[in-house]
């Protein structure tokens, strides 16, 4: 809780007025009995009618006093908690935004988005309830307990007795809370899964008739949650009930241990008056901490999660680190790389050694899983190699800083995932300030101007989440034009034109053979891979020739395979 | 100073003039509102009525037992200690610590069982609202951000959950409570109990101004983290993307400025509904000092005894004690109420709508015709998606469908299975108007090989068995089989079994196509549609799958969405679409010889 906790440190000035002003509220209501006691004694007794008068806005007054400060309180309390919440989100967004890609297999979205809302906010009422009500049960039991002393000792003590007992029992209480609510927050993140799934997947689903099993699906979700939210709260309804028993029996022990002490001597029937109203007080006390316990644990609970996204040692990347000198020159090679996914055993690369000049083309052709994308990940180090190095213009990637190396890269990935927004916002993705006409210019290079500028509202018109409103083709070319937009002197396109029509692909291939940069490009397409300058195939992750078409008709029985496989189409063509 | 404290954070405050002076009939309609929206609630209760019946007998019980507890312990003081007797005190002990027993006992009992009630609610409510879900159209899901979705299903039902689990037994038991003191006040003296009760027209006044304004603000809080939950799951699924074009700074950016909506509605929401308590603790104070000084004057020409202000100030405390809860309470009540309605209001959206009128038992042939079919997507800009579009597929017949993109080739494919309805004309499938068919009946016909495959957060036999739920593990493989799949998933370090998390990044993109192919092989559809279903999957192992594909194809009719001129070639008829017209159709030798568009195309992509 502390690491939570600490993004309250900004707040200390409202937090502090916010206490004074409970403390301020508290002692005003303290001070009341002693005023009714005076207008009783001076007043009512003394036959004195001006005192009661007097003393009758003394109290009024100090109502506004304890209304005005409670009034304050609210709004420096909210204050306080809501900055708080503010900064934590802020903080574990950040936090999020920092994550290597391999983090998220081991934090899902949707267990990310469960703590990003709901965790933050019972975290935030912890502390809203801390600034307006918690302290005052303490306060109160606290003081009470005083008064008793004083009031007699002796008597006291029996009060005191079972303390020790209901703190042990609070404190067992509250780890359970914490493991128990803990579980309901994960529930949380299933219910979230399932249906971000079903979001995500609504054609599909509705496609194969499978409503009904998502619901069934859904029901055992959301019935786990049930069961746990059920269980964690009956085990912290417990608290109450104990702890007011705790209290009855120990105020029992006070009448009749007193009730013996008196007859001795001891003490006053007075005495024993007052204390019993003291342990009566405590126990109303005591069902605002019960409350105050459950809050605690849940918050704790929520506050342990927060802290594994913002202790998270590895997997992060630091976008300053490194050499920060613009990269001019995209001279890429690739020495000896192997890699292995995190988590997995099987190497997907193997001993992948290639090298290209500035500004030369190398199509990576494969089949279906042989690691051609994989190939392109490591370029902008969505992973890193586990074996040899990745260099660009000289230097390992890895010296170079994160910024740097990816405002050098374009990248068009396989599916095209486009924002809610305008499509000028997302083609202004690609570079942080752009001015229209680079916009339009990149567009035009990707072929898709014409088609954006038909829409009524053209650069303007808003695109759904994931670009919902456009076609396959659509999406992919105004993907290719926000890697465009940035001028990279690397672009890496893992087949991203698979949805183009031939007669599209083949002006956008003319456009991007313009382009002064280095390029990457996963294809199928033997027509696409003539075209660059170098051939690399591969095959179940290892290189299995590497050169220009030519060369690979002759010496590759698999890129001659290929070939033929699409061979087949062309002699079809001329039917 | 004033202005700063006005505007927190350097923003305006949310509400406006105009929402403070609403018209009294705005009022009455909000009143209306939240009326129907815990009469919603109340519904879901359904058959644990008995049970809250129980719940409120055993708030009775816990309520009188903690009354009757200071009750006997005055009884063994004025009986017992008061005259130093101890004789027969045991006993009263004895029946104290019954008491004390009994009180616990029904008050973990009432907790107990109401939390389960509220729970199964709770869970009733989220289950209705996804199976709800299931039934809206594509189009609802167009236009909304997934994220903003999935946060009615957790954010806002939980607000009606925490308020649910306290709320009602506390509500019960501060009437309770309220009517017993009035009572027993009204006795003791009625011009005092008056006095007390001044402070509930007052109540009522503050209340109102104060609901006012935490109403429309907890709405904007609920919808503030609506939008936030919206940004931050399509930026987290989308990281790849954040990353590849560094654009960090941005989305984070973005994100503060959601968040920051967030803190300010938070932030006035929970600034004014802090106020009710406070102004119950000032009422109640300021009936205490009402009751002490007119109590005094009226103590001194002895109207009433000095005892009984005594007592008075003692119950106008426990008077106000519970209002000061129930004030507390409807505070959660309002920001639950605000919950609940974003989650109604997602119920209140039309279903798709079915009407009976086909058999569904009804086995098609899959004859397709398309009678003079427009269609444009709701609230779209663009005008017409397809228009005017006419064609007639026989049973078994294979169509391919081309076209630039854009031109309306996956809408067309959309429109057959149903999950948009055409604006004009007739869909007709063996005669049947599709919009007078079952979704149920017609889809259970069809297997659609989606642009983007998809793939859950499950095993890849799961995967595979979507397309039909009681596949045989031999059928699976099988299936994975026909789509080449047999061969990686054999590799895969669990098989069969082995877990596919949600980004997939452990298979290729290539592969995931393959699994959707082997999901729509296990599912034996009538009709088949694929949507560029090979589109990231080498052509050495598309070859391979296209013996398996045409054997799919065969007898059923197909409709393919290509670029590959293999899988053109073996149409029997060819669709060519532009800008949402058909232009041309017929086979491709017809079309070619026509020397049309279509010609033109393969011409120009030879260039």
């Amino acid at each position: 809780m502390k690491t939570v906790f600490s993004y309250a440190k900004p707040y200390k000035f409202y937090i502090v007025i916010a206490l004074i002003l409970m403390l301020l509220e508290l002692v005003v209501e303290l001070m009341q009995p002693l005023v009714i006691a005076s207008i009783i004694d001076k007043g009512i007794v003394e036959k004195d009618q001006d005192v009661i008068i007097q003393l009758g806005i003394v109290l009024m007054a100090l109502s506004v006093i304890a209304f005005i400060s409670g009034i304050v309180n609210s709004y420096f309390a909210a204050h306080a908690s809501q900055s708080f919440s503010f900064d934590l989100r802020q903080a574990v967004y950040g936090r999020i935004q920092s994550f290597s890609l391999a983090m998220f297999n081991k934090f899902p979205a949707s267990g990310l988005i469960t703590r990003l809302t709901s965790d933050v906010t019972l975290v935030q009422q912890v502390l809203y309830m801390g600034l307006r009500i918690m302290l005052r049960a303490p306060l109160l039991v606290v003081g009470s307990m005083i008064m008793a002393f004083v009031v007699n000792p002796k008597l006291a003590l029996y009060l005191v007795v079972v303390f020790p007992f209901l703190l042990a029992f609070l404190y067992i209480m509250v780890k359970k809370g914490v493991t128990y609510f803990g579980f309901v927050q994960k529930r949380l993140d299933r219910v979230n899964r399932i249906v971000q799934e079903n979001l995500q997947a609504v054609r599909l689903i509705k496609a194969y008739l499978r409503g009904k099993y998502e619901t069934n699906r859904f029901s055992e979700v959301a019935g786990d949650l049930k069961f746990d939210t059920v269980k964690a709260f009956r085990i912290m309804e417990i608290i109450l009930p104990i702890l007011l028993f705790g209290m009855n029996l120990s105020l029992l022990a006070v009448l009749w241990f007193g009730a013996f002490e008196i007859r001795a001597g001891g003490a006053q029937i007075g005495e024993l008056v007052a204390i019993v109203n003291y342990a009566m007080r405590m126990t109303g006390a005591f069902s605002m901490f019960s409350f105050i316990i459950m809050i605690f644990a849940r918050a704790k609970a929520s506050s342990e999660r927060l802290e594994e996204v913002l202790l998270a040692e590895d997997g992060h990347e630091q976008e300053d680190v490194g050499e920060d000198q613009p990269i001019r020159r995209g001279e890429v090679r690739f020495d000896n790389v192997s890699f292995t996914y995190p988590g997995t055993e099987e190497p997907v690369l193997k001993n992948i050694s290639f090298r290209l000049q500035p500004n030369e083309k190398l199509a990576i052709m494969g089949a279906t899983g042989s690691g051609k994308t994989t190939l392109l990940q490591l370029l902008p180090r969505f992973y890193d190699a586990t074996d040899g190095v990745v260099s660009l213009h000289g230097r390992d990637v890895s010296e170079w800083s994160l910024r740097e190396l990816r405002k050098t890269i374009g990248i068009v990935p396989q599916q095209s995932l486009l924002f809610t927004g305008t499509i000028s916002n997302n083609l202004s993705w690609g570079k942080d300030e752009v001015i229209q006409d680079e916009l339009a210019d990149a567009a035009i290079k990707a072929q898709i101007h014409e088609t954006v500028e038909r829409f009524p509202k053209g650069y303007y018109t808003r695109v759904g989440q994931k670009g919902v409103n456009l076609s396959g083709g659509q999406k992919q070319r105004l993907s290719i034009a926000r890697a465009l937009v940035r001028n990279p002197s690397i672009l890496v396109l893992d087949d991203s034109t698979s949805a183009l029509d031939v007669k599209t692909e083949g002006a956008l291939w003319e456009e991007l053979e313009q382009e002064q940069a280095t390029m990457l490009v996963v294809t199928q397409k033997i027509r696409t891979a003539m075209r660059a300058d170098r051939i690399l195939l591969l095959e179940e992750g290892r290189i299995s020739s590497y050169g220009t078409h030519e060369q690979l008709m002759t010496k590759s029985e698999l890129y001659r395979q290929i070939a033929m496989s699409q061979q087949e189409e062309e002699v079809d063509e001329y039917v | 100073m004033f202005d700063a404290i006005r505007r927190p954070f350097g923003h305006e405050p949310i509400l406006t003039k105009e929402d403070l002076t609403k018209k009294k009939d705005k009022k009455s309609e909000r009143a209306q509102n939240w009326k129907s929206t815990l009469l919603k609630i109340w519904k879901l209760v359904d058959e644990q009525r008995l049970l809250l019946i129980v719940v409120l007998a055993l708030v009775f019980v816990s309520s009188a037992m903690a009354l009757l507890g200071p009750y006997l312990i005055g009884f063994i003081i004025d009986e017992y200690i008061v005259p130093q007797s101890f004789a027969g005190m045991g006993i009263v002990v004895l029946w104290l610590i019954v008491v004390y027993i009994g009180h616990s006992v029904s008050l973990y009992l009432q907790n107990f069982w109401m939390v389960g009630i509220a729970q199964q609610v709770i869970y009733r409510l989220r289950t209705r609202l996804f199976s709800h879900l299931q039934r809206l159209p594509v189009s609802f899901f167009d236009k909304r951000q997934h994220g903003e979705l999935m946060s009615r299903m957790t954010n806002d039902i939980e607000t009606v959950s925490s308020t649910l689990n306290t709320s009602f037994i506390q509500v019960f038991s501060s009437i309770l409570t309220l009517t017993g003191t009035a009572v027993v006040m009204l006795t003791l003296s009625p011009l005092l109990t008056l006095l007390t009760l001044i402070i509930i027209p007052l109540m009522y006044v503050s209340i109102q101004w104060i609901t006012k304004r935490t109403g429309k603000l907890y709405k904007e809080q609920q919808k503030a983290i609506g939008e936030l939950n919206g940004m931050i799951e399509e930026t987290i699924s989308g990281q790849k993307i954040v990353k590849a074009f560094s654009q960090e700074p941005r989305v984070m950016e973005e994100f503060r400025e959601k968040s920051e909506n967030l803190r300010l509605a938070g932030f006035w929401a929970w600034t004014y509904a802090g106020f009710i308590p406070k102004v119950m603790n000032f009422l109640n104070n300021g009936s205490f000092a009402i009751v002490a000084g007119v109590g005094g004057i009226l103590a001194l020409n002895g109207s009433v005894t000095i005892g009984v202000i005594v007592i008075f100030t003692e119950y106008s405390r426990q008077f106000t004690r519970p209002l000061n809860d129930l004030a507390n309470q409807f505070n959660t009540v309002l920001s639950a109420i605000a919950g609940a309605e974003r989650v109604f209001s997602i119920m209140d959206e039309t279903e798709e709508k079915d009407d009976q009128v086909f058999n569904v038992e009804k086995k098609l042939e899959g004859e397709v015709v398309f009678d003079r079919v427009s269609f444009k997507y709701e609230g779209s800009e663009e005008g017409w998606t397809i228009r005017d579009v006419s064609f007639t597929v026989g049973i078994g017949q294979t169509t391919a469908l081309v076209g630039a993109t854009g031109a309306g080739k996956t809408t067309i494919m959309q429109l057959l299975a149903r999950f948009y309805d055409a604006n004009e004309g007739e869909i007709r499938l063996d005669d049947t108007p599709i919009a007078e068919m079952p979704r149920e009946t017609l889809r259970k016909q069809i297997a659609f090989v989606l642009q983007d495959p998809f793939l859950f957060e499950a095993t890849v036999s799961e995967n595979i068995r979507y397309g039909k739920l009681d596949a045989t593990d031999e059928e699976v493989i099988e299936a994975a089989k026909g789509a080449n799949a047999h061969e990686f998933i054999a590799k895969l370090p669990e098989g069969y079994d082995t877990i596919l998390t949600g980004d997939g990044s452990m298979i290729s993109q290539g592969q995931k196509q393959l699994l959707s192919i082997a999901r729509a092989l296990i599912a034996d559809p009538v009709i088949l549609l694929l949507d560029e279903a090979t589109s990231s999957i080498d052509t050495v192992t598309e070859l391979k799958i296209q013996e398996a594909l045409e054997r799919l194809m065969a007898g059923r009719t197909s409709f393919v969405i290509a670029h590959r001129l293999n899988t053109i070639r073996k149409a029997d008829l060819v669709l060519v679409m532009e800008m949402g017209r058909l232009v041309e159709a017929g086979t491709q030798q017809q079309l070619i010889s026509e020397k049309g568009i279509y010609a033109t195309m393969l011409s120009e992509a030879k260039l």
